[in-house]
């Protein structure tokens, strides 16, 4: 196989792992080695040209071939069978509308969350479960550290230097869930997105860590807990709009779907009620206020809503759609909102998964 | 033990400067305005021509948090200096 990397030989474990820190070519956390034997079993697995960009990463610009992916992948503790979800990764957060330049570099907490639906989520033993944005799995943990090393190495997104969060969140080591499908009334994600169901693939889209929603009981006390925590004057979305994800646990969903509320219903909803009187917005400043401007004029925050009356209430996005539902969790009393950079980008993108052998 | 380097050195290196200039009188600063605070940015353009006598050329971003179009990088780098961005 055609490797182009620069080789290393070392011949102690401990002065290898030492000096992957010392170049800086790791988040903080140990890797695994990425030896030619490994990185070309994941090469091998996808049956894909070394060579093959898939473009070059923000905001840097090195070029994210199969074979530098393939060498982040496997120090992100990837097995072959696992390089499939991070390749879909990979090309779902380069596309434009993601804004991963902007991603990468602002001073926002956003990180951007993968989200794997489909059969592959179970074969490859991704937690949709319990703890499902904790540790534990290996699949969520080496397919989410070897995006982030990914744009690490090639990406050049390091905290000293272009990554400018003033606080980020743990999710920059991993950030890699799964959506529950089989305890789950309604159609998953990638299906609302326009995947054929059955299909495998991954979700991305930036945003700040989960926050818990205490959420139990019928669909009204539901959605009024829901409302209520998504409208925080402290997120982007309720100054700039945007998108926001929204976790639902399985007991959540199946008593909206046993009280005859589809996810269309749910989502409606949310839109209609996730809402704050403009004087309140307007109460946090004038900077707040300069943002909401610059999104009016570059035509991403509607002009519909009166904004010089106080009264009036403005909604977390920009339409219903942009608020995206997830069922995952352990059956229990908690659900979660995760806002996003607001109008600015890190706007969800969905791409089938390519199985060897283009199953 | 073989390794492979998860990097690529020439991507990873910095382009370099420009000559740094002896003051700004007479030279052209481009100011790359990324949208927003424009009334700041109006009074940094006010500062640069009034105070320093440079001639300043402000370059509209469509978007503060998307990158600048190849032109308008290629405009910017037209000139003796370019201001790409203001901390507050």
């Amino acid at each position: 196989m055609n490797l182009i990397s620069e080789r290393l030989d070392i011949e102690e474990y401990e002065e290898a792992i030492e000096l992957f820190y010392s170049k800086g070519w790791t988040d903080g956390l140990p890797v695994v080695l990425p030896t030619p034997r490994r990185v070309e079993a994941l090469i091998a697995h996808v049956g894909r040209e070394p060579q093959e960009s898939l473009g070059p990463v923000p905001p840097k610009g090195g070029p994210a071939t199969i074979e530098k992916l393939a060498v982040n992948a496997v120090m992100g503790g990837c097995r072959p069978e696992h390089f499939p979800v991070v390749l879909a990764a990979m090309e779902a957060l380069m596309d434009p509308a993601h804004n991963l330049n902007g991603v990468s570099q602002t001073t926002h907490m956003c990180v951007s969350l993968i989200i794997v639906n489909g059969p592959i989520a179970r074969e490859l033993n991704f937690n949709s479960r319990d703890g499902v944005f904790g540790n534990g799995y290996r699949a969520n943990a080496a397919v989410g550290r070897a995006v982030r090393l990914a744009l690490w190495n090639l990406g050049g997104a390091t905290p000293w230097d272009t990554d400018k969060a003033t606080l980020s969140h743990p999710g920059e080591y991993a950030f890699c869930i799964a959506e529950e499908e089989e305890d789950n009334p309604w159609a998953p994600l990638h299906v609302d997105r326009g995947c054929p169901p059955g299909s495998d693939a991954v979700t991305v889209f930036a945003c700040e860590g989960p926050h818990s929603v205490f959420c139990y009981g019928t669909p009204e006390e539901m959605l009024h807990v829901l409302a209520d925590s998504m409208c925080s004057l402290g997120n982007n979305n309720m100054h700039v709009m945007g998108q926001m994800l929204v976790t639902l646990n399985p007991i959540n969903a199946e008593e909206f779907h046993r009280r005859g509320w589809s996810k269309e219903d749910v989502r409606q909803y949310l839109w209609e009620h996730a809402r704050r009187p403009i004087g309140d917005v307007r109460a946090c400043g004038v900077v707040h206020e300069q943002f909401r401007k610059m999104e009016q004029d570059a035509g991403r925050y509607p002009l519909r809503y009166d904004l010089v009356n106080p009264t009036t209430r403005v909604p977390v996005t920009r339409e219903p759609k942009d608020i995206h539902m997830v069922v995952a969790g352990g059956r229990s009393y908690f659900a979660s909102v995760l806002p996003g950079w607001g109008g600015f980008g890190g706007f969800a993108v969905t791409r089938q998964i390519r199985r060897p052998g283009g199953r | 033990m073989e390794f492979l380097s998860p990097v690529w050195s020439s991507a990873m290196e910095g382009s370099s400067a420009k000559r740094r200039l002896r003051g700004l009188a007479g030279a052209t600063v481009a100011i790359v305005d990324d949208n927003l605070d424009i009334p700041f940015t109006t009074r940094l353009e006010v500062l640069l021509a009034e105070r320093a006598g440079a001639t300043v050329r402000r370059l509209v971003k469509p978007s503060g948090t998307a990158p600048s179009p190849p032109a308008l990088i290629d405009d910017a780098a037209q000139a003796d200096v370019a201001v790409v961005g203001i901390g507050l």
